[in-house]
């Protein structure tokens, strides 16, 4: 929790200050029960009205005094939570933007949105709850007690005496709830994931007639269900009833000792007024405690997963050399590359040895999971490798700034990313001072052209999150202009031809070519291979074999099973 | 004071971890259309339990009454016993036990008896509309987005849940203990009471005043976390472009504009809802001044007001302020319970799929002919998705559609399977019309392979077993081995037993539509249905699934949505769709030579996707 709330240390005046407010008004409230002690006791024990009206005009501005005080405490809370979120978020959002890909794997997409927004909203009103509720509840039954000692410290002794024992009953009961809340959550999570089970195979389950099936499962998780949440409920329940118990309890003790004392000479009325009030003031604030200690184990678990990113050291050291984008040739070679994903034993690359010279086209076939992507991404240096290097003009690239390297390469991945904006923006992605002309003359490369100035605003055409309204083969071309916008001496291009049509492929193989960049492409048809130079052919992160297309049908048992497979249909495997 | 909550533990209901859980809670203010028809129908949930709630109810009135009586006994106490030092203290502190004992007692009654009916109830509605579900008729998925679903079983549904457990009994107990402090405030002393009614005039003012302005601020603060959240989903998801192509600096400017503009909504949000709960300790504070000052310049005027009453007051006055602070904030947790309830009532109103006809046949057996005669089909009047559809299968035949997107190859299926009835024309299974014979009987011949293969969570034996839920252990290898699925499964760690993740994870697409083979190997169909996947497996699982494919269309009446060429070149008969209507239909070599959509798409020149 520490590394996450020294952020608050910028704002430490305003927080003091905040916490300064609440105790003036804490204090105010603490004195009431007392000037009305004195009021009973000197005012009307003595029929007095002058008394009265002092103490009364005393109580009336101190009110007044409080609420001022408790506005303007108001907000320096919500300048320092405020802040203090936006400082975070700021700070976790750059760290996730230095992060390498092997720090993303060890946190999903999903869970890193959470910590961004959700976690950090919800350590933000903790902060504000802390300088405004969460001090406050303690602080007043502490200050009740003393008032009450004030007043009178034997009676006191009968009203203060039962607060360890209710604390520590809080204290067992949160923790035996914890763990039921949490049983329950688990039970939930079940449930709701039969039902999405169900929502999404519902015509699977139609068809094979499952529904009765289907029921008995949900029946009995929700019945499970049921049962941890009554369970849980009525633990915490009962902390209610038996905190009025006990502190009513301590009420009539207040009140017979009083008694006994007053009789004795040694207690007033007020003094006897002023502590049962003190009781009951300090019973409402109890049931306050509960809440604060849920609140504060959320924002425990909330700043323990932030802190989790903000510790995570990116694990890419950055190279010296930057290489102007114009003297790199844009030779590849892999020298025993072997790769493994970090805390995986199995190497998902083995021993992984070619070379592509400036210009040429290398084709990497192989079955899913042979480790095709892994390869291209190990050039963009997305990962280092475990054994081996990959060298770019014969420099070991991890010797080169990220940046430079990356500015000379263009990468298409499998999965389609667009951003929200126009297609001129999501082109200009790959180049950020591109001109107009620029951006045309890649959309045409990429034979994307004659499409966008079909659609209504031309480049200016807004496309969603994702792009929705787009083909699958019309967003695979923006992705490809993307990358050829920024005139790559290296193309990488992973699987993103396959929903285009035999025309239009050839023609982007052709323009590609003519572009002359060292370019990898991944593919499962053997149509895409025929304009490359050479065939890497893949099998469980193994260069099984390669050569020409002529070279593999003679020397390659399984590259001729994929030929099979395909041919006879004019070079169209997937119509 | 603070304001002090009535439940120490209040039950915050764990939300769905699926499904964004966030900001759907914050959507769902909106207030129910029909309130007095949906409350009518959580009563009929909740009359299971009417005993029950009968005794909750008496619970809540005993124990608001001895929560009144409580501090009424202190006060009178003090001016009876320690004031005027009467005899029989004992006696009446013992009864002042008694009292405070019985309020605990009833309280927690009231609760766990509480819980018990809200549970039941919740259980109740959740098992009715799980039922509902799978009566309603397919397209009705289709129409609906999953998470909007899911966001109503899971989310409302537990809305409904937690409202039940806290809302009702705040409700009833605060409006009793409203009308109960006035009562007895009243009987002691009219004047300090109106004193004390001096507070709701300024309560009422100064609650809008803030909140009409919080409204809107909160409103902003919400677009601008939303437009947050979009930004930071849109660039995680896209980290590996913007690290390919060095954008770092520009999204973190972009992030840095975002964060700016929630830091100043937040802040004055933040800022003036803390008015809230300071101005109800102000105006305790001011009360309670009013109150103890008058009451003492009462009590030394001796107009029937002692220093008793004025303890009364004192806590009364607070403990008046509370009902009404917590009515407003309950009232507006029943509201968002009643919206949730409303929209899960919504989906238990569609209609369901029409029922069997009374004298819908059970087949025992099928051989698979199939036969469609003139069959059209629209979802909306005049906006028809197939027109005039004839063909027929024999049966062992394999028919495949062939057509671009939108075209009805998916509603010829959802047709065969009675998903859906043909608007004109008619369907003929084994010489039967198909609206004769029993759906579940109809289906219990058919089996699906889909594009998408649906796998459950759970073990790969499991989820091989769902073709025939009695299978033994052995069947259900023998049938992965002819799916050409036994070898991978193998070696995955726990073989049969490995665990799917949700949504079937952790194996490969091609991996698990050798599953689904398995699947329908083992449901030994009639009919088989084929969607085939339209993205790109890599070519030798490709070679498996056809291997397998034709291991199990072999005898049976095969209709395959076909994407991939070879698969549609072996078919006895190809039926090319386009618009809704069938263009051209016949075996290969026949459609190759018709120069029409067909030799098109063979030569390339246009594309299935």
């Amino acid at each position: 929790m520490r590394t996450v709330f020294s952020y608050l240390k910028r704002y430490r005046a305003a927080a003091i200050l905040a916490l300064a407010l609440m105790l003036t008004e804490l204090l105010v409230e603490l004195f009431q029960p007392y000037i009305m002690a004195k009021m009973i006791d000197e005012g009307i024990q003595t029929r007095d009205t002058e008394v009265v009206f002092l103490w009364g005009g005393i109580l009336l501005l101190c009110s007044a005094a409080a609420f001022a005080v408790g506005i303007l405490s108001s907000f320096y809370a919500a300048h320092v939570s405020q802040s203090f979120g936006f400082d975070l978020r700021e700070k976790l959002y750059g760290k996730i933007q230095s992060f390498s890909f092997a720090n993303f794997n060890s946190f999903p997409e999903s869970s890193l949105i959470t910590r961004l927004t959700n976690d950090i909203v919800q350590l933000q009103n903790t902060v504000f709850m802390g300088l405004r509720i969460m001090l406050r509840a303690p602080l007043f039954i502490v200050g009740s007690v003393i008032m009450a000692f004030v007043v009178n410290w034997q009676l006191a002794l009968w009203f203060a005496g039962s607060i360890p024992f209710l604390a520590l009953f809080l204290y067992l009961v949160m923790k035996r709830g914890e763990k039921l809340f949490r049983s329950v959550q688990q039970k939930l999570d079940r449930v709701n994931a039969i039902m999405q089970q169900n929502l999404i195979g519902m015509r699977l389950i139609r068809v094979f007639v499952r529904m009765k099936h289907e029921r008995g499962r949900f029946d009995k998780s929700s019945g499970e269900l049921m049962d941890r949440t009554v369970a849980a409920l009525r633990l915490t329940e009962m902390t209610t009833p038996v905190i009025l118990l006990v502190m009513n309890a301590g009420i009539i003790a207040v009140l017979w000792f009083g008694k006994v004392q007053l009789e004795a000479g040694s207690a007033s009325v007020g003094e006897i007024v002023a502590i049962v009030n003190y009781a009951t003031r300090t019973l409402g604030v109890f049931s306050l405690i509960s809440m604060i200690v849920v609140n504060f184990s959320k924002a425990k678990a909330s700043s323990e997963r932030i802190e989790e990113v903000l510790v995570t050291d990116a694990s890419l050291k950055d190279g010296e050399a930057a290489p102007a984008r114009s003297s790199i040739a844009g030779e590849i070679s892999f020298d025993h590359v072997t790769f493994r994903y970090p805390d995986t034993e199995e190497p998902i690359l083995s021993d992984i040895s070619f070379r592509a010279l400036p210009g040429e086209t290398l084709a990497i076939m192989g079955a899913t999971g042979s480790g095709k992507s892994t390869l291209l991404q190990l050039i963009p240096r997305f990962y280092d490798t475990a054994e081996g290097s990959v060298s770019i003009d014969g420099q070991d690239h991890e010797g080169l700034k990220m940046e430079s390297l990356r500015r000379a390469i263009g990468y298409v991945p499998q999965d389609i990313v667009l951003f929200s904006g126009t297609v001129a923006d999501n082109i200009r992605v790959g180049k950020e001072e591109a001109t107009m002309e620029e951006i045309i003359e890649a959309a045409k490369l990429a034979q994307i052209h004659e499409t966008i100035m079909r659609f209504p605003n031309q480049y200016d055409t807004v496309i969603g999150q994702m792009g929705v309204n787009l083909s699958g083969g019309q967003k695979q071309r923006l992705t490809i202009a993307r990358a050829l916008v920024r005139k790559p001496a290296i193309l990488l291009l992973d699987d993103c031809t396959s929903a285009l049509d035999v025309r239009t492929e050839a023609a982007l193989l052709d323009a590609l070519k003519a572009m002359n960049c060292t370019t990898l492409l991944v593919t499962q048809k053997v149509s895409s291979t025929a304009n490359s130079d050479r065939i890497l052919l893949l099998d469980d992160g193994r260069l099984l074999a390669s050569g020409s297309h002529t070279e593999l049908k003679q020397q390659s048992p399984l590259y001729r099973k994929i030929c099979q497979s395909q041919s006879g249909k004019a070079g169209a495997a997937h119509a | 004071m603070l304001e002090p909550l009535k439940e120490p533990f209040r039950y915050e209901p764990p939300k769905a971890l699926a499904q964004g859980a966030g900001d759907a809670g914050k959507k769902k203010q909106a207030k129910a259309k029909d309130a007095s028809g949906t409350l009518k129908r959580i009563w009929r949930y909740v009359a299971y339990h009417r005993t029950k709630l009968a005794a909750v109810f008496a619970m809540i009135v005993f124990s608001t009454v001895l929560s009144l009586l409580g501090p009424y006994l202190a006060g009178t106490a003090i001016d009876r016993f320690i004031e005027e030092r009467n005899t029989g203290f004992v006696p009446f502190l013992l009864g002042m036990a008694v009292v405070y004992g019985l309020h605990a007692w009833t309280m927690w009654l009231q609760n766990i008896w509480m819980i018990g009916v809200a549970q039941e109830t919740v259980r109740g509605m959740r098992r009715d509309l799980f039922a509902h579900l799978h009566k309603l008729p397919i397209p009705f998925f289709a129409r609906r987005q999953h998470g909007e679903l899911m966001s109503r079983v899971t989310n409302d549904i537990e809305n409904v849940s937690s409202s039940l457990n806290s809302s009702f009994i705040q409700l009833v107990s605060s409006v009793l203990l409203l009308v109960g402090i006035v009562g007895v405030m009243l009987s002691l002393s009219p004047l300090l009471t109106l004193l004390t009614f001096l507070v709701i005039p300024l309560m009422v003012f100064g609650m809008k005043w803030i909140t009409s302005r919080t409204s809107r601020l909160f409103r902003e603060q919400q677009r601008n976390i939303g437009d947050l959240n979009g930004f930071v989903e849109e660039t995680l998801s896209g980290q590996r472009i913007i690290k390919a192509f060095s954008r770092e600096e520009v999204v973190t400017r972009a992030f840095h504009e975002r964060n700016k503009r929630i830091h100043e909504s937040g802040f004055w949000a933040q800022a003036i809802s803390g008015f809230i709960p300071k101005l109800m300790n102000g105006l305790n504070n001011f009360s309670f001044a009013l109150i103890v000052g008058v009451g003492a310049l009462l009590v030394i005027g001796g107009h029937g007001v002692t220093v008793g009453t004025i303890m009364i007051f004192a806590e009364f006055s607070r403990q008046f302020t509370r009902p009404l602070n917590d009515l407003a904030n309950q009232w507006n947790t029943l509201l968002s319970a009643m919206a949730g309830a409303e929209r899960v009532f919504q989906i238990m109103d569609e209609p369901v799929e029409a029922a069997d006809e009374s004298e819908a046949a059970v087949l025992e057996r099928m051989e698979g002919r199939v036969e469609f005669r003139g069959v059209s089909f629209a979802y909306q009047e005049g906006h028809p998705i197939l027109r005039h559809i004839s063909f027929e299968a024999e049966p062992g035949e394999t028919v495949a559609f062939v057509g671009p997107t939108g075209a009805g190859k998916s509603t010829i299926i959802g047709l065969l399977c009675r998903f859906y009835e043909p608007s004109a024309g008619s369907i003929r299974i084994d010489g039967l019309p198909a609206s004769g014979i029993r759906r579940d009987s109809l289906r219990a011949h058919m089996a699906f392979v889909l594009q998408d293969p649906f796998l459950f969570e759970g073990t790969i034996r499991d989820n091989i077993r769902y073709g025939k839920l009695d299978a033994a252990d052995e069947e259900v290898e023998e049938a992965a081995k002819l799916a050409n699925a036994h070898s991978f499964i193998m070696r995955l760690p726990g073989g049969y037993g490995a665990k799917l993740k949700p949504d079937g994870g952790g194996i490969s697409q091609g991996q698990k539509q050798l599953i689904a083979i398995a699947r329908a190997i083992l449901a030994d169909p009639a009919i088989l249905v084929l969607d085939e996947a339209t993205s790109s497996i890599d070519t030798v699982t490709e070679i498996k699934i056809q291997e397998a494919l034709q291991r199990l269309m072999k005898g049976r009446t095969s209709f395959v949505i076909a994407h991939r060429l070879n698969t549609i070149q072996t078919a006895d008969r190809i039926i090319v769709l386009q618009d809704g209507k069938v263009t051209e239909s016949g075996a290969h070599d026949e459609l190759l030579v018709r120069d029409g959509f067909y030799s098109k798409l063979v030569n390339g020149q246009v594309v299935l996707t």
